[in-house]
């Protein structure tokens, strides 16, 4: 084989980049938007929104994308249809000709791309040459057609610049306005240069006191704005800025970001800035806040652009999303909180409680026991009725649906409820199911079949009424359907209710907390025996006092002479959410959501008749006490709940904050109502009720034209498997992109990967290798501290290897800091209603936090001492080869232990099994990897610490036998001990950040590991196991491992060492910080080099690589401050 | 989080304020000169990018007799033995400052621990870092002597041959130096540049900023075989605390943990003015109709 062959083979291209969007711009109907060296275009669809219509690939080469400049003078051509841009980013100039002519975007031409001698910060076009504003606070006159440096004026003061802008259409008017390391404006002109001398400012602008980041300037009101460091923004008057001397006058200085600003962009009206805090502002030109954009996750806000006739502001986040909004200008009326001004002469009493019926019908009641009606279309007050005995204690709920059923329904102290129709309230009708205090309400209703309305009373009673209408719609009936039977808790009463689709069940929550599930009829219990049974199985002690009520005929009804049966739950969940109690439930496509005051949702399935939890997510920051949970249209759900003083309607998916109202909190009596026409929020206030309402319901104003991937560094990557699609779901409609990329024909394969990041959040991906693109499916955010590494184990495919049907499955362990660990199990089927064409569940099966373990021990031993600022760096899952054994994940930990946890019942319980302190320094690298020889298998564990030294355990015995195999911990109560490496080893002089194995054959493996210090190390591992006679059981078939032949490449890279793959005993790739992706050539002594490729991800943590199909070949992704795919062919 | 979080999670942060230190750097200055023997014969030096000022400290206690300049952005608490200047060495009027003190007389060590304000976005803080690096080294041209020592913070990024490269034309000796101080996990590591001997005819020019190299087909490719990696070196022994690993309070050694507050405490952020307005609840909010 020649080596010229060699040098080019494999060839590894970039596929796919999520990185941060550092440049948008509007040009004519599209946008353009500048993610690494790419350039993705949307265009405007029938709808009004941007769609992304094309990937421009590879601009800027190794550079990332900072901005667009559009050649404004009509000598371009059809300005309508075509333009010419120049795409700038760190040292590299591009100039391209694109058009949009008949629907379809295409680059008509680019030029060569450019390097500039020092970064550019701004480039402005002089018609068909451009001016280019450098680093060093020159300017530099160029020919970006032929590339050629026509003139290069410097100023006198050349220090290094955080920002400039370039004003003017001609070199003679040339202005440059330069923000300097001292936090001044320089303004200085290059076309006053005498003989190419260093020109002196021509004014000085103080005022920031942090560096200047970004400067717009509108030549139509002679106005600049600044943003900095200082989290300010400035306005200043400057008039005509190509005129010398002119007055510089500070005219606005508005605080309102939270953190640095990076951008911003004058309008004729606006002026918008966006930062680090993720927010984006409107202002006024007076330097008034007229809206605020949130959404963004993670480190802020990098490019905004605006579309001023459309009114549209775009912005691209670190988090590589991009999103649109509305600009709507001052004193927006679509949404608004007015009061009902219930306060007059002719209405006595103060008010106690106030309801939604729909989202236009409010309801309330006053402490002479009045009911009032207030409709948003008349707009006044009308009085219902007035009852006395509602005068100290009034509940008051009306009925769900869209126009609350027309019902609503009152309860006083002394079990007394009626239920009012709205409209013919003399219809009302009155019922007392018991005697004393009622303490809550709420309504079930099921399609429009069904409508239960649910009180508590006392000792835990929960009465269920049915509530039914004439067919004239005169009159209604109330009728007692049966009792149910509470857990008992100090606060005994039930806070909300849901009818679980096909309606076999209610699902209540309670104010303890619990989550119980009762047959919806007393017919649908089980036959008593089976039933106690069924509860006393899973539901915990709660659960068997309330069955063993169910046979205490007689509980209740004190007094009446009756003794209506009460029926236990079948299944609880006790105390769930905590003490505070549960605030929700919902039933959507075959789930169960509950919300509480513990700030969680939940998801729960009820299977067998049996409540289970399935995932437990926590709501944004700060917003402790969720009070509800609604499905919008999208698909999508929004959370209800108070923050501070605020109620708020959250959006888990766009992280954007829907609704906020400031409304006192959440302790006086509101209301909440959406209906698709709008969304309303009515609460007391000083005696009144004040109404929130705002148009188009719980659906996004603004739009996502991408999502974003994490908020913070991704860490660890994962690839779980790949979907195959059937015929049915037609690939091509996949596509965003036009024409067909290559690649593109072929099955619908759909790689799955799993990323964890520095946000506390684990996302699951999928990487159709037809499009290019990238598929969040879900976010999983139950960690508390950063995620540093994610493992799998049991990948299959739904229904089993019985039966497989489409789709994947497995377990994932997820760990980090705080010494915290997670289990999930994942499941991946083919959706055609998603735009991924792919559902995805997740379940969460256990957590186990090592502080909390040690908490425990601590009880007990007083000696145990960990720290808790323990983080986990990586993890190894050792898989058992037979059935009936449970998995081990190894941790690497950075308190110097390699700590071994069993993984039982499929992950449901883990266990910390046993530890070793071997290394005394950060572990950073767990591999685990078996051994095959015949009739043995061996599961061995390698090991990686800071201080360069790797080490081999056998975990076979601990595999088959557990504990039992270990050496007895130093004291009881601790962990076992791991024990002796069977090998140790000096790979490197520092911190070993990547370590892979593969087996050779003939007992042999090679393994690979990469350092701190770019060194690669490479030898072959020879297992040896003495032979069956000479061991005296298998316990002791301890096998020898010896290390053949070694080699190390010093300085295969100029950084870390953080992704290696062996892929075949002659070929390896590795990865570094240094971002190059290098192909080594094994097997022949020393690994030599092949070829590399430049990748734009910087800081990359993690790599995966596999190969997909033989038609598609290798995959690799790599992970760090963004995501970027590679992929290449034997 | 407690106040002892911080002490838990770095070791070297704690170390730092119980022996007195400004910054959890000195350890690092401490560890190359472990390596290097830095200090050996030195007796006027400079601190560029100095605040807080453990460096200079460091410095201070290890030249007796010397002569040592500090320079930053940011106004930096007085020390004995010290000279302090406030300015962006990046500038021409600040290099002007710095090296009138070494007219004649010039310096042994140049050190440079500067870190730009990180934006986050990578290109940018890679692309800073080297400008504080060729700021300093067009500075140390002008104050050095013939086999001076140049030692300096670099972000080890994707154009880091670049910088390597051009030391190498200025120093005999270039070695990337860890000291076991700073994380594993950071892409932060010092260039030590040893034998000041500048190319035959080069006239130090502060009026010309030194940019950077370019990537060279022959010698220093972009993704080539050929790349210009100095040798790495980790320094201060194996036995020093490891900073990637998370010690309980009470140490091995057998002191009992007490918690010491911070040597220095911050110096006013530029936000200030904003942090003060937000404690008021003064910023701008969104008006509402
Ligand atoms: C990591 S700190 C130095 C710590 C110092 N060696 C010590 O031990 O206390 C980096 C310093 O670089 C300074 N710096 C950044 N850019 C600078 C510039 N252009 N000129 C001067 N100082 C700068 C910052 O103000 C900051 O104080």
């Amino acid at each position: 084989m020649d080596a010229q062959e060699d040098y080019i083979w494999p060839r590894a291209t970039s596929e796919l980049i999520l990185l941060p969007v550092t440049g948008l711009e509007c040009v004519g109907d599209r946008l353009l938007a500048g993610e690494g060296p790419d350039v993705l275009v949307y265009s405007l669809d029938f709808g009004g929104h941007l769609r992304m219509m094309k990937r421009v690939q590879n601009l800027l080469g190794h550079y990332l994308i900072h901005g667009f400049r559009v050649r404004g003078d009509p000598a371009v051509g059809d300005v309508d249809s075509q333009a010419m841009l120049a795409v700038f980013g760190s040292k590299g100039l591009r100039v391209v000709k694109v058009s949009w002519g008949q629907g379809r975007f295409r680059e008509v031409w680019r030029s060569d791309l450019w390097s500039m001698s020092d970064w550019i910060w701004d480039v402005r076009w002089l018609e068909e040459k451009v001016a280019v504003a450098l680093g060093h606070n020159s300017v530099a006159l160029y020919n970006p057609m032929l590339g050629r440096l026509l003139q290069e004026v410097h100023c006198t003061d050349r220090c290094t610049l955080s920002s400039a802008c370039l004003i003017g259409n001609t070199w003679k008017e040339l202005t440059v306005v330069a923000g300097a390391i001292s936090n001044e404006l320089l303004v200085w002109y290059p076309a006053s240069a005498a003989d190419l001398e260093p020109v002196t400012p021509d004014r000085r602008v103080s005022g920031h006191m942090g560096v200047i980041f970004s400067m717009s300037y509108l030549d139509s009101k002679g106005l600049l704005a600044t943003a900095s460091e200082d989290r300010s923004v400035r306005l200043w008057k400057v008039g005509d800025l190509r005129v010398p001397g002119g007055r510089v006058q500070n005219i606005g200085h508005c605080f309102g970001h939270s953190a640095r600003v990076w951008q911003v962009k004058l309008l004729e009206n606006y002026l918008i800035s966006a930062g680090e805090d993720c927010v984006c502002l409107v202002w006024s030109h007076e330097g008034e806040i007229l809206q605020a954009f949130r959404g963004h996750q993670g480190r802020g806000i990098r490019a905004v652009a605006a579309h001023e006739q459309q009114a549209w502001v775009i912005t691209g986040g670190d988090d590589s999303g991009i999103r649109l909004w509305h600009l709507v200008g001052r004193g927006y009326p679509g949404a608004g909180v007015s009061a009902l001004c219930f306060k007059s002469q002719s209405r006595a009493g103060t008010l106690k409680a106030v309801t939604l019926a729909g989202s236009w019908r409010v309801l309330a009641v006053t402490d002479t026991g009045a009911l009032y009606l207030y409709d948003l279309e008349v707009k006044c007050w009308e009085h219902l009725l007035e009852d006395k005995r509602f005068r100290s204690y009034c509940l008051l709920e009306a009925a769900p649906g869209p126009e609350g059923f027309g019902l609503c329904a009152m309860a006083n102290g002394e079990g007394l409820i009626k239920v009012v129709p709205i409209n013919t309230p003399a219809a009302a009708v009155d019922l007392t199911p018991f005697q004393g205090k009622v303490h809550s309400l709420s309504w079930a209703l099921r399609g429009y079949e069904e409508l239960l309305l649910l009180a508590s009373g006392p000792a835990g009673v929960l009465a269920c009424l049915e509530v039914s209408a004439a067919p004239s719609g005169k009159a209604i009936f109330v009728k007692e359907r049966c009792r149910y039977l509470l857990p008992p808790s100090k606060q005994r009463w039930h806070t909300c209710s849901a009818f679980l689709p096909p309606g076999n069940y209610l699902v209540c929550g309670d104010r303890r907390g619990s989550v119980l599930l009762f047959p919806s009829r007393p017919e649908l219990y089980p036959t008593h025996g089976v039933g106690i049974g069924v509860g006393l199985e899973v539901g915990g002690k709660a659960v068997a006092a309330a069955v063993a009520a169910v046979l205490s005929v007689g509980g209740g009804g004190e007094g009446d002479g009756s003794t209506p049966t009460e029926w236990g739950p079948v299944s609880t969940l006790p105390a769930l959410h905590g003490k505070q109690g549960v605030t929700s439930v919902t039933c959507h496509s075959g789930y169960v959501y509950t919300t509480g005051r513990d700030g969680a949702y939940y998801q729960l399935r009820v299977q067998s008749g049996q409540l289970q939890p399935v995932l437990r997510q926590k709501s944004c920051r700060g917003m402790n006490w969720l009070a509800g949970l609604r499905m919008v249209a999208d698909g999508s759900m929004v959370i209800l709940g108070f923050h501070a003083n605020e109620f708020v309607v959250w959006s888990p998916r766009s992280h954007e904050k829907l609704h906020v109202v400031h409304c006192g909190g959440g302790h006086r009596s509101w209301a909440f109502s959406d209906t698709e026409a709008a969304v309303a929020f009515a609460y007391l206030k000083d005696g009144d009720v004040m109404l929130y309402r705002a148009l188009g319901g719980c659906t996004r104003p603004h739009v996502i034209l991408r999502e974003g991937l994490h908020g913070r560094e991704i860490t660890c990557v994962k690839r779980v498997g790949t979907i195959t699609l059937g015929p049915e779901f037609d690939v091509a409609s996949l596509l965003p992109l036009d024409p067909l990329e290559p690649g593109s024909q072929g099955p619908g394969l759909i790689d799955i990967v799993i990323t964890g990041s520095e946000d506390t959040t684990v996302c699951v991906l999928a990487l159709p290798t037809a499009t290019g693109a990238a598929h969040a499916l879900t976010a999983i955010g139950n960690h508390s501290s950063s995620v540093r590494t994610v493992a799998v184990w049991g990948a299959s495919t739904p229904g089993g290897p019985q039966d497989p049907r489409p789709g994947l499955t497995a377990h994932v362990v997820s760990a980090g800091g705080r010494a915290e660990m997670q289990c999930f199990s994942l499941m991946v089927t083919p959706d055609p209603g998603t735009p991924s064409h792919l559902a995805c569940h997740i379940t969460h099966l256990s957590s186990h936090r090592l502080d909390e373990a040690w908490d425990r021990q601590r009880n007990r031993h007083r000696m145990v001492k960990g720290d808790p600022e323990t983080r986990y760096m990586s993890l190894a899952v050792c898989e058992p080869d037979r059935p009936g054994l449970d998995p081990l994940v190894a941790a690497a930990c950075s308190d110097g232990a390699v700590r071994l946890f069993v993984l039982q019942d499929s992950g449901r319980r883990l266990q910390l099994l046993a530890e070793t302190f071997h290394h005394k320094r950060c572990v950073l690298k767990v591999h685990a990897f078996t051994h095959k020889s015949p009739g043995q298998r061996r599961l061995l564990l390698s090991s990686a610490a800071t201080d360069g030294s790797l080490a081999f355990w056998d975990l076979t015995a601990v595999l088959d036998h557990g504990a039992t195999a270990l050496q007895p911990p130093a004291e009881p109560g601790f962990p076992h001990q791991l024990g002796t490496p069977c090998l140790t080893l000096q790979a490197h002089s520092c911190g070993i950040n990547s370590l892979h194995t593969l087996p050779i054959g003939e007992g042999h493996h090679l393994v690979a590991s990469g350092s701190e210090d770019g060194s690669l190390h490479v030898f072959q591992l020879a297992v040896e196991l003495p032979e069956l006679e000479e061991a005296a059981g298998e316990a002791e078939r301890e096998p020898q491992l010896r290390v053949l032949e070694e080699h190390t490449v010093p300085c295969a890279h100029a950084a870390h060492v953080t992704g290696l793959r062996i892929l075949s005993p002659n070929l390896m790739v590795s990865a570094s910080i240094d971002q190059r992706l290098t192909f080594w050539r094994l097997g022949r002594g020393e690994p030599t080099f092949m070829n590399s490729a430049v990748y734009h991800v910087p800081d990359v943590a993690d790599m995966d690589c596999w190969s997909v199909s033989p038609e598609f070949g290798h995959r690799c992704a790599l992970g760090g401050q963004g995501l970027e795919v590679y992929n290449w062919y034997d | 989080m407690g106040r002892t979080s911080k002490d838990k999670r770095d070791v070297y942060y704690r170390l730092a304020k119980e022996n007195g230190w400004r910054a959890r750097s000195a350890f690092k200055l401490l560890q190359l000169d472990e390596e290097f023997q830095l200090f050996q014969g030195v007796v006027r030096a400079v601190d560029l990018c100095a605040a807080p000022g453990s460096w200079s400290q460091v410095l201070s206690q290890k030249i007796t007799d010397g002569h040592v300049v500090a320079v930053d952005l940011q106004a930096m608490a007085p020390l004995p033995g010290v000279l302090q200047i406030q300015g962006d060495i990046t500038q021409l009027s600040t290099a002007k400052e710095i090296i009138q003190h070494f007219e004649g007389c010039p310096a042994d060590l140049v050190v440079c621990d500067g870190a730009p304000d990180v934006t986050g976005l990578h290109d940018v803080d890679e692309y800073m870092q080297a400008q504080l690096l060729l700021a300093a080294l067009n500075i140390a041209t002008h104050v050095l002597k013939p086999g001076g020592c140049f030692v300096s913070k670099i972000f080890r990024g994707r154009d880091v041959t670049l910088l390597y490269s051009q030391l190498r034309v200025f120093f005999s000796k270039v070695v990337c130096a860890k000291p076991r101080s700073s994380r594993n996990s950071s892409i932060e590591a010092f260039v030590v540049c040893q034998g000041y001997d500048p190319p035959a005819g080069f006239i130090p020019d502060l009026t010309k900023p030194l940019l950077d190299h370019t990537y060279d087909p022959d010698f220093n490719q972009l993704d080539g075989p050929t790349r210009i990696i100095v040798p790495f070196v980790t320094c201060g022994d194996l036995s020093a605390y490891d900073s990637d690993q998370s010690y309980p309070l009470d140490l091995d050694d057998g002191s009992e943990y007490q918690y010491t507050p911070p040597t220095q405490p911050p110096i006013s952020p530029p936000y200030q003015e904003a942090c003060t307005l937000k404690k008021k609840g003064q910023l701008a909010k969104e008006i509402r109709s």
